[in-house]
């Protein structure tokens, strides 16, 4: 509840204190696009490298010890499952005030917001694989003696390497998605755009101009399949030595990286490059990590900030709402709110019954994985954006406001669905299979007795993903800006982007935040949590 | 093979392959009979496919060249004549032990109140009665795979194919199990005649077979198949006549 409180606050950093300011419009040359990719690929490889080591350094504290996991693990669970979108202008008018506007504080909002979408997953990872380590080995290394640096790089790195790769993967991902959120930035009457390939495909959107928009895409598209050829794919391969069960088939390596595998310019490079290198990498990790995420530099770096950012923030509170008379807007919130829950709950319950027929189809066609979980993860990462055009094609072909929204949000919310759906099925033990056929069971009854339970867990994480990515999508999809005109429906995300876009109203912005939190918070405590500790306790694959 | 005639023979392997990937051979070409009620093992290092050829015979896996005649006719898809215990038990954590030993039976179409009772039968012959509702994950390893053999004998199969069966037990539980297997194997209680063993223990081969399969390694194929019908059970580990078998074994793999 503090939590709560403090972030809720957290919102009036959102004020209209910002000073205009207009972006200078971005040249949209297709020559340009390399350096815009290549910008780009930089902001995320940095917020990659903060999110990664954060995530090392927090996962592994709530894993050691009781207390810190106390504190840590709801904090997690509350930020987590807070809107980003909704704290893009706090992030953003904070960035830019302390840096005075200057480039870099913009371009340190874009990290800072960029690092917000891909932390989360990576810190549950790293502290879910250490918190379910095999006793034995954890009483074995402390037995020989590791201890400090060795200890990282020799227990504690390569425990969470495999889930670290397959956390990495859905962060980038995450990162390509939120790239247009996180280079144009809006605040009030504030507006910067940093050069990039997410700024480039927003712009040639709000432009009409289309076949720049395809570019651009097509750009974006490259670029993921050829980080799952050539670095997800080997380091999947890589992590295969990491885990700890030696039965059973895991999830198999896509198909294309197999085909890598045996050309010998690539083994060549894992015998050469990845292996020396990520036994470097995990030596040098592992003194970083030592001296990093020691208890008390783990104090000084989250503890004291966090107090001071909240003492500023409920300060700022006090004066938004207490000094200023209270919006007229604020009235209709609560209708918004539950027009915005019904679409989410539309989209989680649409995700489900397209997901579990299509990973059943995959499942029961083994050779299809690889392939399809590669073209998967590269759709899942086109920016909602980049379906604008489309989606206004469909508005102006009688599709509706509504339906535009509804469709738009699902392409946010599937993707989560069927990727935990697809990822149960793959972990479903070769030998049940084995046992069910053996047994006689009829294609049905494989379903109904293996497969259903078997992604059961998958589908309840998946569809609380979904759930909380839902609201981001409302927040994308119920206001949308495209070729100098604005589709808009009634709910609380159009609310928050109107408040954010059009009246700068601090007042409305921190309770549509507020009252997002509080119903999402509420409903994973009353709803998800008890759903997830009973379907994960009865259906868990380790009889 | 002499002095078999088709009447005794349950299965026959007909020059049996198996390659990995199109160009690795992990198997054969393998020529086996199993013998109706014999208890057949297989045995061999690591890597000599004895698991994979237990996989074709309970068609599991489909060969890449040759055939299994089950009773004459060539097996197309899983062997309805066979059921399988597996080393890792592969029971169903969300069902009870009576839902996992009943399953077989239900896919089988059996009514509700018969297949309940077969199912109790079969849980009470392994000793687990008083269990029928617990689930997986409150059971011991040993209690686990008690499981998986009712749940492989409640078909009542013509053959009961194990892989490892006792090799994720410990010493004293895996002996406690193995003199359960033979005598339920005798019992008269029992339908399933003809067992098919995995395992790399030559010593838990002898104790328990009429004869032995010997595998070697790269590509998988038959050594020898040894005629161990006159060895006088019960077979004690450390007699004469049962060292002298064990050592020869040892010999032929050497």
């Amino acid at each position: 509840m503090a939590a709560l409180a403090g972030l809720t606050a957290l919102a009036f950093f959102a004020s209209a204190s910002l000073r205009p300011h207009d972006a200078p419009a971005l040249e949209l040359r297709p020559a340009l696009l390399p350096a815009y990719l290549a910008l780009s690929l930089l902001r995320l490889a940095a917020a990659y490298a903060l999110a990664l080591l954060a995530a090392l350094a927090i996962g592994h504290a709530a894993a050691r010890s009781v207390a810190a996991r106390r504190v840590i693990l709801p904090v997690l669970d509350v930020l987590q499952s807070v809107p980003i979108l909704g704290f893009f202008p706090v992030a953003v008018a904070f960035f830019i005030r302390v840096t005075a506007g200057s480039a870099l504080g913009v371009e340190a909002a874009a990290v800072f917001l960029i690092f917000t979408c891909m932390f989360w997953n990576l810190a549950f990872g790293v502290y879910e694989s250490l918190a379910t380590l095999p006793e034995d080995i954890a009483l074995a290394a402390r037995q020989l003696g590791l201890r400090g640096a060795s200890r990282w790089s020799r227990l504690v790195l390569p425990a969470v390497f495999p889930n670290l790769v397959y956390n990495s993967l859905l962060s980038w991902a995450n990162g390509f998605y939120f790239l247009i959120a996180s280079e144009i930035i809006a605040v009030g009457p504030a507006r910067y755009t940093l050069p990039g390939l997410g700024s480039y495909l927003a712009q040639s959107v709000v432009a009409g101009r289309y076949e720049q928009t395809a570019a651009a895409l097509l750009c974006l598209v490259a670029v993921t399949a050829a980080m799952h050829l050539l670095v997800w794919g080997p380091l999947e391969t890589y992590a295969e030595r990491f885990h700890f069960d030696e039965s059973g088939d895991r999830p198999q390596v896509p198909r294309v990286a197999r085909v890598l595998m045996r050309s010998r310019l690539v083994r060549a490079l894992i015998g050469r490059v990845v292996v020396p290198g990520s036994e470097a990498a995990f030596r040098f990790a592992g003194r970083a990590l030592d001296a990093v995420a020691s208890r008390r530099a783990l104090q000084a770096v989250l503890v004291l900030p966090l107090v001071a950012l909240g003492v500023l923030a409920a300060r700022h509170a006090w004066r938004t709402f207490a000094e200023a008379p209270l919006s007229p807007a604020l009235a209709g919130l609560p209708v918004d709110l539950v027009l915005s829950l019904l679409r989410v709950g539309f989209g989680v319950g649409a995700s489900a019954l397209l997901a579990v027929p299509l990973a059943a189809l995959v499942a029961s066609r083994p050779a299809w994985r690889g392939p399809s979980l590669a073209v998967i993860q590269i759709a899942a990462s086109v920016p909602a954006a980049a379906f604008f055009p489309l989606i206004v094609a469909l508005v102006a072909r009688g599709l509706g406001l509504e339906g535009a929204a509804l469709l738009l949000s699902l392409t946010t919310m599937f993707w989560y669905v069927l990727f935990n759906v697809m990822g149960a099925a793959a972990a479903i033990p070769r030998e049940m299979n084995e046992a069910a056929r053996s047994l006689g069971l009829s294609r049905l009854g494989r379903l109904r007795h293996v497969f259903l339970p078997a992604v059961l867990p998958g589908l309840v994480t998946g569809c609380l993903t979904a759930w909380g990515a839902g609201w981001n999508a409302m927040i994308l999809c119920e206001y949308l800006v495209v070729d100098g005109r604005t589709y808009a429906v009634r709910g609380i995300g159009a609310a928050l982007d109107r408040a954010t876009y059009e009246t700068a109203d601090p007042q409305v912005i921190a309770a549509s935040l507020a009252l997002m939190i509080a119903m999402i918070v509420g409903v994973n405590r009353a709803f998800w949590a008890p759903l997830y500790q009973r379907v994960t306790t009865r259906y868990k694959l380790d009889a | 093979m002499s002095g078999t005639t088709d009447a005794d023979v349950l299965l026959r392997v007909r020059q049996v392959e198996q390659f990995y990937d199109r160009r690795i051979r992990i198997l054969g070409p393998v020529d086996l009979d199993v013998r109706d009620g014999e208890f057949l093992s297989l045995v061999g290092p690591s890597g000599c496919g004895k698991s994979t050829l237990l996989r074709i015979v309970a068609g599991l896996l489909e060969p890449t060249a040759g055939r299994i005649d089950v009773g004459g006719v060539a097996l197309a898809g899983v062997n309805r004549q066979a059921a399988m215990v597996f080393q890792s038990f592969a029971l169903f954590p969300w069902m009870s032990v009576v839902e996992n030993v009943a399953l077989g039976l239900e896919a089988r179409g059996m009514a509700p109140l018969e297949r309940l009772k077969r199912a109790e039968k079969y849980i009470d012959l392994v000793g687990l009665s008083g269990y029928e509702r617990a689930f997986p994950k409150e059971l011991s390893r040993g209690m686990k795979q008690l499981v998986g053999l009712a749940r492989a004998l409640a078909l009542e199969p013509e053959l009961l194919c194990m892989d490892e069966p006792f090799s994720a037990l410990d010493v004293l539980t895996a002996r406690a199990m193995r003199d359960l297997v033979l005598d339920l194997w005798k019992s008269p209680e029992v339908k399933t005649k003809s067992i098919l063993l995995v395992t790399h223990s030559i010593e838990e081969a002898v104790a328990l077979s009429d004869r032995v399969v010997v595998l070697r390694a790269n590509p998988g194929r038959i050594a020898e198949v040894v005629d161990l019908a006159d060895l006088p059970r019960p077979r004690r580990p450390g007699a004469a006549a049962v060292s002298e078998v064990v050592d020869r074994m040892y010999g032929l793999l050497a």
